[in-house]
């Protein structure tokens, strides 16, 4: 059982418009008009409109209740993401403070090194920048060096699973800005399409005995 | 003082550069991109139209922009555009060199042709403005460059001769970068030019 997934796009320049067969785009302001019913991961991406997703908070409440997944990446500055906290920005006095660590073991990160999540031609701080706090009981993945909750899982808020991450989409872009050599962060994108079908497929099993 | 409009797209980076941080003082009204079309425009001086907005939305409002433009009044473009709609738009894309200032002995390759204009000498500096382009502007004569490359092809500049208002086009975007808590210079950029634009000589 594969996942379907729909991408809530913000349609700004920076965010790119093309993506493999298995991402469904639409407009962020489509979404009120979307039937989300064949869909079971919704990718929300940095840059969308977050008052209008407050606004279509229902919506997203009910694919949640539904017991699908929501990803979201980038910084929370409304409440739409039901038990979600709002972004906090790391205080920064020096680089390290932007060293990334993996808080638990993941098959999204295993082989990841974290100095690859960390770096970026000898520069810090394009992973994250900050963090959401998680909720208690979230499975914790990656933290800042003060134990931040830069990306985590969230599987009680809701009847659906939140991945939440203080960064760039993991999907596919990779990290930061990809105009160098191989690192150990490539095999993100394709770990994440494998935890969101292990997750789906967990869900509808739940559903399923329910 | 002006009262100055932001053509508003709810992202986290312009809820922190408009609304939430130390900028949000200068701003008069965050107008949601999507009810811009039916948005009253009169009490407004400024309109600045912020980078990374919608693009839809923006191509949506073009004659709108410019017909508060044509009314006398300032429009203000940070970033890259989607697409010449500027005034008499001439662009030129460049390959950002994210990287120039590890460089040893680095040059930014910006120079101030501007430099007795009341924004630097009275609000910022050339360091303020230096971070990375995404290319340059070639304005048409009669418009003024502030800030340029070392070649001459326009960073910032004032355009008062392409419609009857102001446009200040500049391919930075100092509120995408402070608005997602990167790099310093932006802050300092915004610190200097909303006030010039709240209350200086344009």
């Amino acid at each position: 059982m594969t996942a379907e997934y729909i991408v809530i796009h913000p349609r700004n320049i920076f965010s790119d418009e093309e993506a493999n067969e298995r991402f469904d785009i639409i407009d962020m302001y489509d979404l009120e008009r979307t039937d989300l019913t064949p869909y079971t991961c919704m990718i929300v991406l940095n840059f969308v409109d977050q008052d209008y997703l407050l606004e279509q908070k229902a919506v997203i409440d009910a694919f949640l209740a539904a017991g699908k997944i929501v990803a979201f990446f980038g910084n929370l500055v409304t409440p739409w993401l039901e038990g979600q906290s709002m972004f906090i920005p790391k205080e920064i006095r020096w680089h390290g403070d932007y060293n990334i660590s993996i808080a638990s073991d993941h098959p999204i990160f295993d082989g990841v090194l974290e100095d690859d999540m960390t770096t970026n031609k000898g520069v810090k701080g394009f992973f994250a920048r900050g963090h959401h706090e998680a909720p208690a009981h979230a499975e914790v993945l990656l933290t800042l060096p003060d134990g931040e909750t830069v990306t985590y899982i969230d599987r009680t808020s809701t009847n659906g699973t939140i991945f939440m991450h203080a960064g760039g989409n993991l999907f596919r872009i990779g990290l930061g800005m990809k105009n160098q050599p191989t690192k150990t962060t490539d095999v993100i994108p394709a770990r994440m399409e494998a935890w969101v079908d292990e997750e789906w497929a967990r869900l509808k099993g739940a559903k399923i005995n329910a | 003082m002006r009262k100055i409009a932001v053509f508003y797209s709810g992202s986290s980076h312009h809820s922190r550069t408009y609304k939430t941080s130390e900028f949000g003082q200068y701003i008069d009204v965050c107008i949601p991109a999507r009810h811009f079309a039916e948005a009253s425009l009169d009490d407004m001086d400024v309109l600045i139209i912020p980078s990374q907005s919608h693009l839809g939305l923006l191509e949506q409002n073009v004659d709108k922009i410019y017909a508060f433009a044509n009314s006398g009044k300032t429009v203000v473009t940070f970033g890259p555009q989607h697409r010449d709609w500027l005034p008499e738009q001439n662009w030129e894309f460049r390959p950002t060199n994210f990287w120039w200032w590890l460089e040893t002995g680095a040059d930014s390759g910006l120079r101030l042709p501007g430099e007795t204009h009341d924004l630097f000498t009275n609000y910022l500096t050339l360091d303020d403005a230096t971070w990375h382009q995404h290319g340059v502007y070639w304005p048409t004569d009669g418009c003024e460059t502030l800030v340029s490359t070392v070649d001459g092809g326009s960073v910032l500049y004032i355009d008062k001769v392409n419609t009857s208002g102001t446009w200040i086009n500049t391919t930075l975007d100092p509120d995408y970068h402070y608005g997602s808590y990167f790099m310093p210079a932006t802050e300092r950029f915004l610190r200097g030019f909303l006030p010039w634009l709240k209350e200086g000589v344009l």
